[in-house]
């Protein structure tokens, strides 16, 4: 965040409030603030996961000219990649909510997870929040930025950000 | 590229052995079968950290060109699709400002 230009101030870009239904947070574009649900959020790893799925659409704010409110597509794109690089879609969260499925089974998750997140922020129709994911999927699935890859645990995060410490020796040698 | 003087590997030789160990390692299958729905491929992996000892050692002009290509090819395959938005080029104003008044607290 910080090498893009938007440093996180927790007292700033954090906020934690209570919220309707079972909502576990979300990204205010107009404030360029997270918001956490404290009464939803249910334990650490929770929260881990939640604070790495906002910050995903705070990095997609900071570096494009995302129309949150105006592009159902935009929206989606944001969406599918937040499910699918937060670790919303890991196998142990999805046997959790009793979702079995093994061969490409994440990216069956990422496409309900994304839909079911633009419904909860958009006051839309199933079918327009499906085409919309569906129009983006292949684009926004595949965009692994900033990690450069889907970081499934620490040992995944930890070599993205060893290559983003490596980028400069990266880029001038290839 | 740089110039053949001061080039070295766009990653050191452990990072390359460490992205092979990991692409062979059983949760990395399990992972990948789990998003792809297929086996991973770690053949390029090992071929890189052949060239990669082999400049190390002999400066290897060959080894140099192979590892350019597969970087090359791999930052390819990261940006073959298109971008659903435009990037900015710098990042939005109101980042740093304090909160909007109206989100009362």
């Amino acid at each position: 965040m910080k090498h893009s230009g938007c440093a996180i101030n927790k007292e700033r870009h954090f906020s934690c409030e209570d919220c309707n239904g079972n909502v576990s947070g979300g990204f205010d574009a107009s404030s360029s603030q997270i918001v956490l649900c404290q009464n939803n959020i249910r334990n650490q790893a929770h929260m881990n996961r939640v604070v790495t799925h906002e910050l995903i659409h705070a990095f997609d704010h900071c570096r494009a000219h995302v129309n949150w409110f105006t592009s159902v597509r935009h929206l989606a794109c944001s969406e599918v990649r937040a499910a699918n690089l937060s670790g919303d879609c890991s196998l142990v969260n999805e046997i959790f909510r009793l979702h079995f499925g093994l061969k490409r089974h994440h990216q069956t998750c990422v496409r309900d997870r994304a839909i079911l997140s633009i419904l909860a922020v958009r006051n839309i129709s199933r079918e327009m929040a499906e085409k919309a994911v569906d129009e983006v999927f292949e684009s926004c699935f595949n965009d692994h930025e900033p990690f450069g890859r889907i970081p499934h645990s620490q040992t995944y995060a930890r070599y993205a950000h060893r290559d983003f410490q490596n980028r400069d020796r990266y880029y001038s040698n290839i | 590229m740089a110039d053949s003087g001061s080039w070295r590997p766009p990653r050191p030789c452990e990072t390359y052995h460490a992205e092979w160990k990991l692409c062979r390692s059983a949760r990395h299958f399990l992972h990948h079968y789990y998003v792809h729905g297929e086996r991973p491929a770690c053949e390029q992996w090992l071929r890189d950290l052949a060239s990669c000892r082999d400049w190390e050692e002999r400066r290897s002009a060959e080894a140099q060109r192979s590892l350019c290509e597969s970087e090359r090819a791999r930052v390819q395959a990261a940006r073959k699709h298109t971008l659903v938005w435009a990037l900015r080029q710098s990042p939005p104003a109101d980042w740093h400002l304090p909160v909007p008044q109206e989100k009362d607290k």
